[in-house]
């Protein structure tokens, strides 16, 4: 057993912005407490919003990142990616009809229910750990009662199914009859 | 020995090296009992599947709980990056997991020291954080699906969520032009299994095959069912076929079974994943000469 761990360089992909430079310390605090890696950093120039200090996250971790600095009342303007070429999230949808089924998918996410009953068949897509947990949370119940993954989930994929229940709640609200 | 690495999405799962058996629905690994849902269970299922019906018994899996904290993830990770060299499998199969870019790197470096470099095979999020890390090439085998060949494809993408619009609105038709962006821009493994209404194999950017029969569209709302063939595709190599022999083999396999199982978007993958020996037995020895005397 090695005494000493060498540290790891933090690759993190993604930046939160901040209107100034306490705003960015406190962020740091508190995710610190929770066991994000996170890092302090300069924001490049097309992404300064205010001050010229950001934090450094896991870009696949922003869900959850969002929901505990919400939860803590911690101003922040943005969540971004790092890379200035990359796309904004994905906000569209593909529906796929099944007969008795419709699939909805949301980028990598896809969530199946069934048209009548609205009972949430299954989930597939992605590769994020909060996945497989939410597949089995979520199956078996009826869309407008099933666990909402922006809460229970934590990545990007969970997310995604949380776009697709959306879109999955209005498909099915807008073809019953209440 | 093939090693699949993953998470399963238990909060009290601790780290967990061992052999996995199979029993009924579930897994069994050092006395945990883990069902066979979406994700790193179903991948091994079909992986303990493929060896025992070409009885090897040389799987082992190295697991932790993890529900998306990605503390479990990291644990894991650092635990391999430690104890690869002495592990040294022949096949090292990464799968679910919360992506971290810097451990996959030190992950990809501690490879080195192995005495035998393993095949390496990557899918789910071990997959997106080789590709955002620039690491793709140090992989032999990704098995994406057609929404995640558009990430491989997408330069800049560190996840499949943030991919460029016109790339997920491209047709399946595109696969094979996707395939080149990934591979012009060494975002790609040396083989690539693109999983679709058609199936793509792919070495180096040149397409050795499609395979799009029997036609079950009814798999792609299971959850698992991508999973199944990662894990397939794992054994067969493991057992020494070409790994384009593999990957064409599992994705006939996943079909058939999928046929077999008459699948709809309610099936749940273990109901495909138990078909698979009834498959291998029908098909299997016509398919790759590999033929069992039972």
């Amino acid at each position: 057993m090695p005494l000493f761990k060498k540290k790891l360089s933090f690759e993190g992909g993604g930046l939160v912005l901040f209107m100034d430079v306490h705003d960015a310390m406190q962020a740091e605090k508190i995710l610190k407490g929770a066991d994000y890696a996170v890092k302090l950093v300069a924001p490049p120039p097309e992404l300064r919003r205010g001050c010229d200090l950001a934090l450094e996250i896991n870009l696949v971790e922003q869900p959850g990142i969002e929901r505990l600095l919400k939860e803590k009342e911690s101003g922040y303007v943005s969540v971004n990616p790092i890379k200035p070429g990359t796309s904004g999230i994905l906000e569209i949808v593909k529906v796929t009809d099944f007969g008795d089924w419709t699939m909805v998918k949301a980028a990598n996410m896809k969530l199946s229910f069934e048209k009548k009953s609205g009972i949430i068949v299954n989930t597939s897509g992605g590769g994020c750990p909060d996945i497989p947990y939410l597949h089995a949370e979520m199956i078996g119940k009826r869309l407008d009662q099933a666990p909402r993954p922006r809460d229970l989930g934590f990545t990007l994929c969970a997310l995604m199914l949380d776009r697709a229940l959306d879109e999955s709640l209005a498909l099915w609200r807008g073809g019953s009859k209440k | 020995m093939i090693l699949i690495v993953g998470t399963i999405p238990s909060k009290d799962l601790p780290l967990t090296i061992g052999k996995a058996i199979l029993d009924g629905d579930s897994l069994l690994v050092n006395a945990h009992r883990i069902p066979c849902t979406q994700g790193t269970a179903a991948m091994i299922s079909a992986a303990l599947q493929t060896t025992e019906y070409l009885k090897i018994e040389s799987l082992e899996v190295l697991l932790v709980g993890d529900t998306g904290k990605g503390n479990g993830s990291r644990q894991m990770y650092e635990y391999l990056s430690e104890n690869i060299a002495r592990l040294s499998p022949q096949v090292l199969a990464l799968h679910y997991c919360l992506p971290d870019m810097a451990l996959t790197r030190r992950l990809c470096e501690a490879v080195k020291k192995c005495a035998k470099r393993p095949f390496m095979i990557a899918d789910a999020a071990s997959m997106y954080a080789a590709k955002a890390a620039g690491l793709a090439q140090e992989f032999d085998i990704f098995t994406p699906d057609a929404t995640e060949m558009a990430f491989l494809a997408d330069r800049e993408a560190t996840h499949p969520a943030y991919i460029a619009r016109h790339l997920f609105d491209t047709d399946v038709k595109q696969t094979p032009k996707l395939v080149a962006t990934a591979y012009q821009h060494k975002n790609a493994a040396r083989l690539l299994l693109v999983k679709g209404a058609t199936d793509y194999i792919v070495r180096n950017g040149e397409i050795l095959a499609t395979v799009s029969e029997p036609d079950v569209p009814t798999l792609e709302p299971i959850g698992g069912t991508g999973d199944t063939i990662t894990g397939m595709v794992s054994a067969f190599v493991y057992a020494g076929l070409e790994p384009h022999e593999a990957a064409i083999i599992a994705a006939r396999a996943n079909r058939t079974a999928g046929e077999l199982a008459q699948a709809t978007p309610a099936t749940r993958v273990w109901q495909i994943i138990q078909q698979f020996p009834a498959v291998f037995k029908e098909n299997l020895c016509q398919w790759s000469e590999v033929c069992i005397t039972r």
